[in-house]
């Protein structure tokens, strides 16, 4: 049996033999870049920060403090398992993961880094939890909130390595997440939560969960040596995705990766497309058909916009226009496949018109679905002032799906177009371009942001001007960038 | 035709009469596949003509009906079984499940037992099958197979051979390219290697002509033509 061999050694030798290359300096040129960045975001965007971590009107009861803290906590975990969190970079992976190295060394510092950044989280979460609620908390909840992070990091880890936790802690995370935000929205629409009792001695709570977290820190690093290597490489692959996505500023490269991935673990079961419908309809209805989570989850978002009903308008304007998107977006996988390779457009023999008509369908019915549900609860809530506001939902919603086709025909994020100089640096065209297909279409939805950002009655007359302004627009953009002489997507 | 500095296609005639086949030949790297591209409009020819069905190739719907081809690297819709995406093709031309005969496809292609799989989840044989079943099954006037016995089995072989026969049988037009004569004998095309159509490079010096600059008037039109179809 070969010995195991000294890993610290070999990642000198790396770290050497990769220096060779790279300029001197250049790890703390990329520190003071980021902390730099950091800085000036946090002083350009105080007022925002101010605003989510501590507004000038607290509002939350302890039921609702618990509430919002339970969501942070099941978002944290959530991300956490999509992370790994054990991994290790892509050529380690190659490299390392097969050589005769201790794993628990190997894998450690990606443990470390897990709990370090869900430790930042958590106190982070913690800290704006506190800021929101009525009641004032101990600053020692922070340092709660850091170690419940750090927990969840560990809890995360040990599911990695086994499925069975694995399945138990992510329907107990979804679940938690999901009472959690109906908590919050009951709040919101003026359910008064009952008084919580007693209060928690920080004094005892603290040296608990701090013994407990590092109890369960040294059974993590002990466990390390049990994540399997599928899960290894999992986790590899999709830090490495998501890197290649930031550096490469290209959101589809991780967007595939989670679809692909998605849809490899489902056992599926062919049916016949529906022949009342044309055929990419009828795809695109299977499809949304398949997710039932997904239209679970979107039907569940449109109660969210309540959270924001006390927020200023724009912030509701913003979240009723992206819900609609989101909401359409859900079939449009399809399109973008199309759009990267039309291969199967060509087999198909439809032209451009034929298939962003037939395309358009199921998302136009999602995002007037949503957004009419969303509308109806705000007006039902009294968030609104008077007027039948749900109407509005019929034409913000195929505005949404024309956004979000006209995104998902957008392809890739072209990186050959020139850049612009500007006094701040040259701002690369490529990303600016992909990030504003499909919202420049969102300027069809104006008659909607007027009345809702000056909080004027909606009249019947602005009905109709949004349901025509829709109407005509969509009809616009169909016949400007599709052709009904030529098979693919583009004009 | 050329990449750059490197010409590929110099001086190509090649004509594919209706209802029969013609299989190009050839070693790697010689212009086989950019024929190919040209011919499914998918690359553009520096000069030269190419007609199909007397029409040029291009993007028109009509050009997609009659013309199917293996040419370009497959993609997949996600969320869709290997079933469906057949039913898919067919839907879009008009034609239902049962009339395509989409089940007996599958199975005549080895590929019934994995009607529930999505493509991305198939071996690259298997997805190589999946992809000529869908290209036999939709009504065409003309198939453009590249490299078609790629990554088959001897049996897939002599199967797919066999259904490219039949194919000619009912009426429609074949060219493709291939390494392996047994199995273009099989499916029925003439097997033309590319040096039979190709011709004299006219910006090749020639050392019968003093004059290199001067154009010899006797030398074939530099065009690869396909007007039958």
């Amino acid at each position: 049996m070969t010995a195991v061999v000294a890993l610290r050694p070999v990642r000198r030798w790396i770290r050497r033999a990769q220096a060779s290359h790279r300029d001197r300096g250049e790890l703390l040129g990329t520190v003071y870049t980021v902390v730099f960045s950091i800085a000036v975001i946090a002083v350009m965007a105080q007022d925002t920060l101010k605003a989510v971590f501590s507004p000038l009107v607290p509002h939350l009861s302890d039921v609702g403090a618990l509430a919002a803290a339970t969501v942070c906590a099941g978002l944290l975990f959530l991300a956490l398992r999509r992370l790994g969190p054990v991994s290790v970079t892509r050529p380690a992976a190659y490299f390392l993961l097969t050589a005769p190295v201790s794993r628990r060394r190997l894998l450690s510092p990606s443990l470390h880094a897990a709990a370090f950044g869900a430790g930042l989280a958590g106190a982070a979460a913690a800290f704006g939890v506190l800021g929101h609620a009525v009641t004032s908390g101990s600053l020692l909840m922070i340092v709660t909130g850091a170690l419940f992070g750090v927990l969840l990091a560990l809890l995360a880890s040990a599911a990695q390595s086994r499925p069975r936790l694995a399945s138990l802690a992510d329907a107990t995370a979804r679940v938690a997440l999901a009472l959690g935000l109906a908590a919050l929205v009951a709040e919101a629409t003026g359910w008064t939560p009952p008084e919580v009792g007693g209060e928690v001695a920080m004094s005892v709570v603290v040296p608990v969960v701090g013994a407990l977290t590092i109890i369960a820190f040294l059974f993590g690093v002990r466990d390390l040596a049990r994540t399997p290597n599928d899960e290894i490489l999992e986790s590899a692959k999709t830090a490495g995705t998501l890197a290649d996505s930031v550096y490469g500023i290209e959101p589809s490269f991780l967007a595939e990766m989670l679809e692909r991935r998605y849809w490899a673990r489902r056992r599926l079961r062919s049916t016949t497309l529906s022949r009342r419908l044309p055929p990419l309809t009828a795809q695109d209805l299977l499809l949304a058909r398949r997710r039932p989570a997904r239209l679970l989850w979107t039907a569940a978002s449109t109660a969210m916009p309540l959270l924001l009903a006390g927020a200023p308008r724009w912030v509701l304007t913003i979240a009723l226009l992206a819900g609609t998107v989101i909401a359409a977006r859900a079939t449009t996988a399809s399109l973008k496949t199309d759009a990267g390779n039309p291969v199967l457009l060509r087999l198909l023999g439809l032209t451009s018109r034929q298939v962003v008509r037939q395309r358009l369908w199921v998302p136009a019915v999602l995002g007037a679905a949503w957004a009419t549900a969303a509308l109806a609860l705000l007006q039902l809530s009294g968030a609104l002032p008077p007027g039948q506001w749900w109407l509005l939902g019929l034409a913000v919603g195929p505005i949404g799906a024309a956004s979000a086709v006209r995104a998902a025909r957008a392809g890739f994020v072209r990186n050959d177009l020139i850049p612009i100089d500007t006094p701040m640096g040259a701002v690369p065209t490529g990303p600016v371009v992909y990030a504003f297909a499909g919202v420049d279409l969102l300027i069809l939805t104006l008659p909607t942001v007027i009345v809702l950002l000056q909080d004027l009655p909606l009249t019947p007359t602005m009905i109709a001007v949004q349901l025509s302004t829709a109407w005509l627009g969509i009809q616009v953009y169909l016949s400007w960038t599709t052709d009904p002489e030529r098979v693919g997507l583009s004009k | 035709m050329s990449y750059g500095s490197t010409p590929v296609l110099v001086n190509v005639g090649l004509t594919v009469p209706a209802g029969a086949g013609v299989c190009v030949t050839g070693e790697n790297g010689i212009g086989k596949s950019t024929l190919l591209r040209c011919v499914s409009s998918l690359q553009r020819a520096d000069s030269g003509t190419i007609r199909v069905f007397g029409g040029e190739p291009g993007d028109s719907p009509d050009f997609w009906r009659a013309v199917a081809t293996t040419v370009e690297p497959p993609t997949w819709y996600p969320g869709l079984t290997l079933r469906e995406h057949a039913e898919l093709v067919c839907r879009a031309h008009g034609q239902t499940a049962d009339d395509a005969g989409i089940d007996e496809a599958l199975e005549r292609f080895g590929l019934a037992g994995h009607a529930d799989a999505i493509p991305p989840s198939l071996s690259s044989g298997q997805k190589q099958r999946l992809t000529l079943a869908l290209v036999l099954l939709r009504p065409s006037s003309l198939l453009i197979l590249d490299e078609p016995e790629q990554r088959l089995d001897p049996d897939g072989r002599a199967k797919v051979a066999a259904m490219l026969a039949e194919y000619q049988a009912g009426g429609g037009s074949l060219l493709l390219a291939s390494h392996d004569d047994k199995f273009a004998v099989a499916s029925g095309a003439e097997i033309v290697s590319m040096e039979q159509l190709t011709g004299p490079d006219p910006t090749a010096p020639d050392p019968s002509v003093p004059d290199p600059t001067v154009p010899d008037p006797t030398a074939p039109d530099p065009t690869a033509r396909d007007d039958q179809p």
